[in-house]
């Protein structure tokens, strides 16, 4: 029997890959505070998923173009001062959930979509999940690794980015078209509450380790993937929902690292080394 | 137009609505000034797990308590962490909603049906109101509105000058756990009846909407109220007509907020030519915080 | 240097208005100025202080009037212009190290995509130098003192090797040290031709500093040497009666 025929064992294979794409995009997320952002996608993101499917093209395609929608017009809004963008953000969401959610409900079975929109259902991913999460991954991280640079810039100093000859707005809509690529590709397989948990949790847990973006980074990918994994051991073992007890892992990383890295750092530290450069 | 709610259940569901419609004006607009738009939808999520908790210890009736105990739990806890803490507080907001909706989605998943628990927790079930829920309703309507008016004026200080507030011997870490319960009782009203869709709607979008057409803020929570009730009376007549007349199930929830939404979009351009007019007096001063991205 | 008329103008502003949506926040704005020129903005908040200085980053639009920069307008100059941004409009819990800010000034050579290399780093290095924040390069720059961000920003725009110098309040909030090491990188600087254009309410450094002053509220109303402009008459009528002239001559504001 092919290894990718268990049910199992393709689930393991896609909390991998999502949890290391939900980190990957989750530093982004932490640093800039886009939390609810993420959350808003998650659900304005809904409808398209749902026309796509009750017209018949790929439900990612459809998550893609909505998503686009909301990221742009997230962008548009927030260039706007005198505009209020949380409370934009929040309109969108519940627009977006409203009409996903009455989309649904036109179709028969809808009490089963939905849930599986909200907690997801990991257990029957396909193989075709699989390769959508895998090119979602490797295209994010060469988008994020190729506009390192002026993502760091744009973050720490907007206004400096601007002086220096940036285009702040192209660049905020870069980040905000990966991080919604992302959502996009993970929430069919995990659902919104746990894509939002993945994409926040490991990235705020690295947070507390460094204050290097590269070993943040590295550290929100490995916590994704291993919340992703211990919460689907555990799953398995006492026979709960996938997506609730990966998400709950994913807060214990979390609780974790912010007790133990306060400990650590609470030691005396050495002086500051002499340094190398790097960029 | 009107013959339909003389329906018992289509009066009874306008009539919590109309009295939801009186909580969430002036709620939402305190949620709009002090951007409270996240700890809202998180709150909507976090009372699940008392839901969940309260329906299994008391059955129907343990579940307002379940989740009153929920969203208080919630509203202290969040207003915990945005007061400095390890993790900025819209991370915070993120890992606490999802975790405690985990909690009661774990809770649920043992039990064989758990599909239709959580779309009645998403839609609710606002024609089948009973008179009974209508009451506990109207009771925590005016405690919200109670509160709302003793601290109405600390409330309005504390937003728009933090500093100064402070300085003038108002608690402020007091009055955030406040509107954050007010926040926690309205959804605990709401939710049961209504779904979380539509209660985070109501908490964010009448305000959102109003602020298109006025600064003032009683007038905001006025307009608010009369927003979400046009609404209301809309949604349920339109999801009643169509589902009557044309035979497409339209759940009355999502209509309402779509109607809402509608009008959001429908005044944003008024809003962009109020602040383009005032923009040239304000612009010297306005500095943008780093986060502005997405406030 | 490239050969382009470097020779006089660094900056030319005549009859410049300057605002945000049509409505000016500035008006009547005139400078003329030359490699190695020091010019001091001063003016009670909300002049237009920052405003100036970023409509000559080309961030802000000229209303009306002419305005050179380095011989073009301003957005085509600003890779050649370096800007030390108020402190406090920073994301200072933002992941970075000082060096990793400080290389942030070459980030326009480099581009976004080619890895550094050891010119880019000596510079860095050096820059860091100047400002005595060597031993910081690895240093959270959230962990830094107010002066020391300030120092830090300063090494970063030197790190581009700038022609002409914005700084917007570089003082505010900087400790005694912090303001030593920044006057006399800005000497420095100066001497070897880099013009600067600082913002301050700080009058004694702005006369200290500075070979001219412009006096800003809402217009210009005055330009030049700093005794002739830092006068208790000048200063009355554009900050509205707040100046008060003290016996040994130095002047001193107060803001209602």
């Amino acid at each position: 029997m092919n290894w990718w025929d268990d049910a199992l064992h393709r689930a393991t294979a896609e909390v991998l890959l999502a949890g290391a794409l939900a980190g990957l995009v989750g530093v982004h997320v932490v640093l800039r505070r886009l939390s609810f952002f993420t959350m808003a996608l998650t659900h304005a993101t809904f409808p398209g998923v749902v026309a796509a499917s009750i017209i018949g093209v790929n439900i990612v395609v459809g998550g893609v173009v909505a998503g686009a929608i909301v990221a742009l017009g997230v962008a548009a809004l927030s260039r706007h001062r005198s505009q209020n963008t949380a409370a934009a953000t929040g309109v969108m969401l519940s627009g977006g959930f409203a009409l996903g959610a009455g989309l649904v409900a036109t179709q028969n079975g809808f009490s089963r979509d939905l849930t599986s929109f909200l907690v997801g259902s990991i257990l029957t991913v396909s193989p075709q999940d699989l390769v959508t999460t895998a090119v979602a991954l490797v295209v994010v991280a060469a988008v994020l690794l190729a506009c390192a640079r002026p993502l760091r810039y744009t973050g720490f100093d907007r206004v400096g980015a601007q002086a220096a000859g940036f285009a702040t707005g192209v660049w905020d809509v870069v980040l905000l078209l990966a991080i919604q690529v992302a959502v996009v590709t993970i929430v069919p397989a995990i659902g919104t509450i746990l894509a939002l948990a993945l994409i926040v949790a490991p990235a705020a847990a690295a947070r507390q380790w460094s204050h290097r973006l590269s070993v943040i980074t590295a550290l929100a990918v490995t916590f994704g993937a291993l919340g992703g994994l211990g919460g689907l051991y555990a799953s398995s073992r006492w026979d709960v929902a996938a997506g609730a007890s990966i998400t709950l892992t994913a807060t214990a990383v979390l609780a974790l690292s912010t007790v133990l890295s306060r400990l650590v750092r609470s030691r005396p530290t050495a002086a500051a080394r002499p340094q190398a450069l790097a960029a | 137009m009107i013959e339909p709610f003389t329906v018992p259940f289509m009066g009874r569901a306008l009539a919590e609505l109309a009295l939801l419609a009186l909580i969430c004006g002036p709620v939402s607009v305190f949620v709009f000034a002090r951007r409270l738009s996240f700890v809202s939808d998180a709150l909507t999520h976090t009372v699940f797990p008392g839901v969940v908790i309260g329906f299994l210890a008391g059955g129907i009736e343990g579940i307002v308590v379940g989740a009153l105990v929920a969203g208080i739990l919630t509203a202290v806890v969040l207003t915990l962490f945005s007061r400095g803490g390890a993790l900025s507080d819209d991370a915070s907001t993120a890992v606490v909603l999802t975790a405690m909706f985990s909690i009661g989605v774990v809770l649920v998943s043992r039990r064989s049906s758990y599909t239709s628990d959580l779309t009645s927790f998403l839609f609710g079930r606002i024609l089948t109101v009973t008179p009974r829920q209508i009451a506990e309703t109207a009771v925590l309507a005016v405690v919200i509105l109670g509160l709302l008016l003793i601290s109405a004026r600390a409330l309005i200080f504390r937003t728009f000058d933090p500093a100064g507030a402070a300085a003038a011997g108002f608690r402020t870490a007091w009055l955030d756990l406040l509107l954050n319960i007010i926040v926690a009782l309205v959804v605990v009203a709401a939710v049961r009846a209504v779904g979380t869709i539509l209660v985070v709607a109501l908490l964010i979008v009448p305000a959102a909407t109003a602020r298109m057409l006025t600064t003032r803020l009683s007038l905001m929570a006025m307009i608010g109220t009369g927003l979400t009730l046009v609404a209301a009376y809309g949604g349920l007549l339109a999801s009643w007509t169509a589902s009557v007349d044309y035979g497409i199930s339209l759940t009355s929830a999502s209509a309402v907020v779509l109607l809402l939404v509608l009008a959001y979009l429908l005044l944003l351009p008024l809003g962009a030519l109020r602040a383009r007019r005032n923009h040239g007096r304000i612009a010297s001063n306005a500095r943008r915080s780093p986060h502005e991205l997405v406030g | 240097m490239d050969g382009v008329a470097v020779a006089d103008a660094t900056l030319r502003y005549a009859q410049v208005s300057v605002g945000y949506h049509g409505t000016p926040v500035l008006t009547d704005v005139n400078l003329d100025l030359t490699p190695g020129q020091r010019l001091a903005l001063i003016g009670p908040n909300g002049a237009g202080k920052s405003t100036l200085i970023k409509s000559i980053l080309g961030l802000v639009p000229v209303l009306a009037g002419t305005s050179t920069v380095l011989g073009r307008t301003p957005s085509q100059a600003r890779a050649l212009i370096g800007y030390v941004p108020q402190t406090d409009s920073l994301d200072a819990d933002f992941p970075v190290t000082a060096g990793q800010v400080v290389m942030m000034g070459r980030y326009r050579r480099i581009g976004w995509w080619r890895p550094t290399r050891s010119a880019d780093r000596r510079r860095v290095h050096e820059a860091l130098d100047r400002l005595g924040l060597a031993d910081h390069a690895r240093t959270h720059f959230g962990v830094l003192s107010g002066g020391q961000r300030q120092r830090v920003l300063l090494a970063r725009a030197i790190a581009a090797e700038p022609r002409l110098l914005l700084l917007d309040e570089p003082f505010n909030g900087v400790d005694a040290v912090s303001q030593e090491a920044i006057l006399s990188v800005l000497r420095d600087l100066s001497a070897v031709g880099t013009t600067l254009v600082l913002s301050t309410h700080d009058l004694t450094v702005a006369r200290e500093l500075a070979d001219t002053v412009c006096v800003l509220n809402g217009r210009q109303w005055a330009v030049g040497p700093p005794d002739e402009t830092v006068t208790a008459d000048t200063l009355r009528r554009a900050y509205g009666g707040h100046a008060i002239e003290l016996r040994d001559g130095r002047t001193v504001l107060v803001e209602p």
